[in-house]
């Protein structure tokens, strides 16, 4: 198994943690165990976790900044409520990428 | 997660996988992600090609993508390994675009596409030899 998952960084103190839950994405906040750990207690071995969140915050750069660039085109074809919510998202989870309170990293597991 | 908070995710991206398609939304792609794939995520072509590197595809291999939206990446790792996919997400638009996906990308022999939720899904165990999903948990 190999999947890459957003996460809160671990040890944020309460606050911290609780912005990372509103500007991640929606399921960033449903576990409370680490991804290495959940996957050890499900019978995984082999566990490796590679971080990628430097590329995670490019990433969310990106769509942000195309999305910016183009404001007029994709107003008129998906509506302003869409431009601006995908805009808000993103205005909320870059400053908490690069405040490090949100990660991502692709895990590689093997079954037993 | 609440039933309700569940209902209201499942809501929102079902609402987002019903827009259609646009030439600055695939340019926006385009630049986030490589590529024009279906993807509305963080995962990148580069990424994609790292779940080929480490997982050992094949044609004889079924790998399963859980929570796929439009069939990214499941589709493009089937495209370029070769390997049997099934592709899964719970909003019905996303799993409509996959399947139309799948056929024009030529790969409808291979790849299907099933409506389903990644905590209930209808497998047998052991169906799979691979298992992604990216972002989705």
């Amino acid at each position: 198994m190999a999947y890459y998952n957003i996460f809160i960084a671990p040890g944020l103190p309460r606050h911290l943690h609780r912005r990372a839950l509103r500007a991640g994405p929606s399921a960033v906040g449903s576990r409370g165990i680490s991804q290495v750990e959940l996957l050890t207690r499900a019978g995984f071995q082999s566990v490796v976790e590679t971080d990628l969140t430097e590329d995670f915050l490019i990433t969310a750069r990106a769509w942000f900044e195309g999305r910016e660039a183009r404001e007029s085109e994709l107003r008129t074809s998906f509506g302003d409520s869409w431009f601006e919510d995908r805009q808000a998202d993103s205005r909320a989870m870059i400053p908490a990428i690069e405040e490090g309170l949100l990660r991502r990293s692709l895990f590689v597991a093997k079954a037993m | 997660m609440t039933g309700k908070r569940q209902e209201e995710i499942l809501k929102r991206f079902t609402d987002r996988y019903s827009l259609g398609a646009s030439s600055a939304l695939n340019a926006v792609e385009t630049e986030a992600i490589g590529a024009v794939v279906g993807a509305n995520g963080y995962t990148t072509v580069a990424q994609a090609e790292q779940l080929l590197e480490v997982l050992d595809l094949n044609p004889s291999t079924w790998l399963l993508d859980i929570g796929a939206g439009r069939g990214w990446p499941g589709l493009y790792l089937s495209e370029r390994s070769e390997c049997c996919a099934v592709v899964t997400d719970i909003p019905r638009p996303a799993i409509a675009a996959a399947h139309a996906r799948a056929e024009e990308l030529g790969l409808a022999g291979r790849c299907h596409s099933v409506l389903a939720s990644g905590s209930a899904l209808p497998f047998r165990s052991a169906s799979f030899d691979a298992v992604v999903h990216t972002d989705t948990l």
